[in-house]
């Protein structure tokens, strides 16, 4: 049944993802992103991170992609012709990806073992405590970082209007 | 877990799912008597004993009238807008506490669909997706008027996300908990002897904020710009034929009623009556079913207040200016939001949870 | 809770599958959104393997990980629409092919 579940997320996600790359529309591009994001949030689901998966609807679903969909919207794109793909190119920048990624993961799967005695009861708390703790100088750079960001927007989007005297759009 | 146990479920999952439903033609009645009671007119009285079989004529015309659909719009998106509005409305029901427990062949079961551990994310997450169906639905009918009010709606609902997150985080943080259920839990008995022990004394700012962010989120007026009439004609559904509309009527009557329950158990007490604690019914009453009974009525009568307060404000208080919106999502109620997590986050750290 | 281990296969193909395609799209489409939404593809292959290692392993650091990306992600692509923004404003478009006035 779990297994069953996961491969048809798997697939499903997968499946949503090449929507992205391939739709020519970005407005359909934009909308499987959706779905990709939702096959996500099942995975992590499955393997029992109910808080990362409401978070990925919540940040990822509920804020990024709308702020795709906004622009796409906003912009009103004609679809952008696209030169076809160089079939050779393609092959070999897959290949090398999944050569080495394989390499890694089974490194990765190997190295790390699998069955550690502490469990977290509840993650939830767990994570908050070492966000508060052991983590809390990168939180706080964060913190920073997200204020440096409004700040560069704010510079990005209304520059033209205050060279050229704070008119309003 | 036994069969007798998955049709217990399922049929009180559909009772309670069916139950909310019920909120769109009572509300529509409800709407326009109101609205005739406010503005001193009779309204709609003609249909059965004092127009309350209105829904059911209003729900017929809306079938009977023909499906139009313009030529040069997206197909597919067009006819997905609806359901997108429609589907986030309805999953959010299935967090939502509506009592403790009632018993059934010597088995106690839950008056909720699911007791999530993360409730109050789930619900904000959720809700969350009621703007794609405005946004592909406004894009796809292509019409200015749709866009610019699907335009509208997103930054409206995007804004008004984050004063209704924080006041949440306040909510989380003085419960010391994401579940709904816990947080109504935690709200039994009686505060300082003589206050019931609801969450709006612990957060009366934080409930300040979630209130008028919850107008701004089911797009109620004062803050219907989406679909202002003298400037929109009818917003991102100006395209829309009779039972699309009434599909996205029908989820803007769920999203009032899921956030109405939302406020009851966060800060309203949720299934408990204020003052008494429910051991102390229990042993009035003596039942555990009898119990199980008043905590929905309970919640049904505080839900019930709740819409007709939404009712009240919209015939009461004029449409604000999109940019007075957008004015008073960032510079007053997002300070007043971080302001209050502070103040909660000191008091909670030096006094414990409740 | 035990994981099969053909849940972490599967999770490894998911990851890799969507690296991969994050990166062509990255690399062949000419659509800056889309591109940007790539980025998007394979910072969310990165954090299913984070999150997968972390529950396999009942450590809770590649989840601190997957939440600083997320703040960090949010935060990319807002900058990133606004830069497209204002490059629409300066040239009509937001074909790539279009933003060489750097090129030597």
């Amino acid at each position: 049944m779990r297994e069953g579940l996961f491969i048809a997320f798997s697939l499903f996600t997968i499946a949503a993802a090449s929507g992205v790359v391939l739709s020519k529309n970005p407005v359909y591009s934009a909308f499987s992103l959706i779905l990709s994001f939702f096959g996500l949030s099942g995975l992590y689901l499955l393997w029992g991170s109910t808080f990362m998966a409401m978070i990925q609807i919540l940040i990822y679903t509920g804020a990024i992609v709308v702020l795709f969909v906004f622009v796409v919207m906003l912009l009103n794109l004609q679809v952008i012709r696209e030169n076809s793909p160089n079939l050779l190119f393609v092959g070999v920048v897959s290949a090398t990806v999944w050569f080495f990624s394989l390499i890694i993961l089974r490194v990765l799967t190997r190295a790390i073992p699998t069955n550690v005695t502490e469990i977290p009861t509840n993650q939830l708390r767990t994570i908050s405590k070492l966000l508060f703790t052991r983590y809390l100088w990168p939180f706080e750079v964060l913190s920073l970082f997200l204020l440096v960001m409004i700040v560069a927007i704010f510079a990005i989007t209304r520059a033209q209007e205050i060279s050229h005297g704070g008119e309003k759009v | 877990m036994e069969w007798t146990d998955l049709i217990v479920i399922a049929v009180k999952t559909a009772i309670i799912y069916l139950g909310m439903v019920q909120v769109v033609p009572i509300m529509l009645i409800v709407e326009r008597r109101g609205a005739a009671f406010i503005q001193d007119r009779p309204g709609p009285n003609r249909v059965g004993p004092f127009g309350l079989f209105q829904p059911i004529a209003d729900v017929i015309k809306m079938m009977m009238k023909e499906v139009i659909s313009p030529r040069q719009v997206n197909k597919a998106l067009y006819l997905l807008g609806p359901f997108l509005v429609l589907l986030p409305a309805s999953l959010i029901v299935a967090a939502l506490p509506f009592g403790d427990f009632f018993t059934l062949f010597d088995k106690s079961y839950m008056i909720q669909i699911a007791n999530l551990d993360v409730g109050i994310l789930y619900v904000l997450a959720i809700g969350s997706l009621g703007i794609y169906g405005i946004l592909f639905g406004g894009w796809a009918s292509n019409n200015k008027f749709s866009l610019i009010g699907a335009m509208r709606a997103t930054s409206q609902i995007i804004s008004y996300e984050i004063p209704l997150g924080l006041a949440a985080c306040g909510a989380v943080l003085s419960y010391g908990s994401f579940s709904l259920r816990e947080m109504v839990m935690a709200q039994e008995g009686t505060l300082l002897g003589a206050l019931p022990h609801w969450g709006i004394f612990y957060q009366p700012l934080g409930f300040l904020l979630f209130f008028i962010a919850a107008f701004a989120e089911t797009n109620r007026l004062p803050f219907d710009l989406p679909e202002t009439e003298a400037e929109l004609v009818a917003g991102f559904h100006t395209e829309y034929g009779p039972m699309d509309f009434g599909t996205f009527f029908m989820a803007e009557y769920m999203n009032m009623a899921t956030m109405s329950a939302l406020m009851v158990s966060i800060y309203f007490g949720g299934w408990h009556l204020p003052w008494i604690s429910d051991a102390t019914l229990l042993e009035g009453l003596g039942s555990r079913n009898l119990l199980a009974l008043l905590q929905v009525l309970t919640v049904i009568v505080k839900i019930s207040f709740f819409m007709l307060v939404f009712v009240w404000v919209r015939w009461t208080i004029p449409r604000f200016r999109f940019d007075q919106l957008m004015r008073l999502a960032w510079k007053n109620l997002i300070p007043l939001g971080l302001i209050n997590l502070v103040i909660t986050a000191l008091i909670f750290y030096f006094k414990g949870a409740i | 809770m035990n994981f099969p281990l053909s849940m972490t296969y599967w999770s490894h193909f998911v990851v890799v599958a969507m690296f991969a395609l994050g990166l062509l799209g990255f690399l062949l489409r000419k659509n800056t959104i889309v591109v940007l939404m790539s980025i998007e593809l394979m910072l969310n292959a990165v954090n299913l393997l984070l999150i997968e290692t972390s529950m396999r392993t009942h450590t809770s650091e590649g989840i601190i990980l997957v939440v600083f990306v997320v703040t960090v992600a949010a935060a990319e692509v807002a900058v990133g629409l606004a830069i497209v923004l204002n490059l629409y404003r300066m040239k009509g478009s937001v074909n790539l092919d279009h933003f060489k006035s750097l090129q030597g």
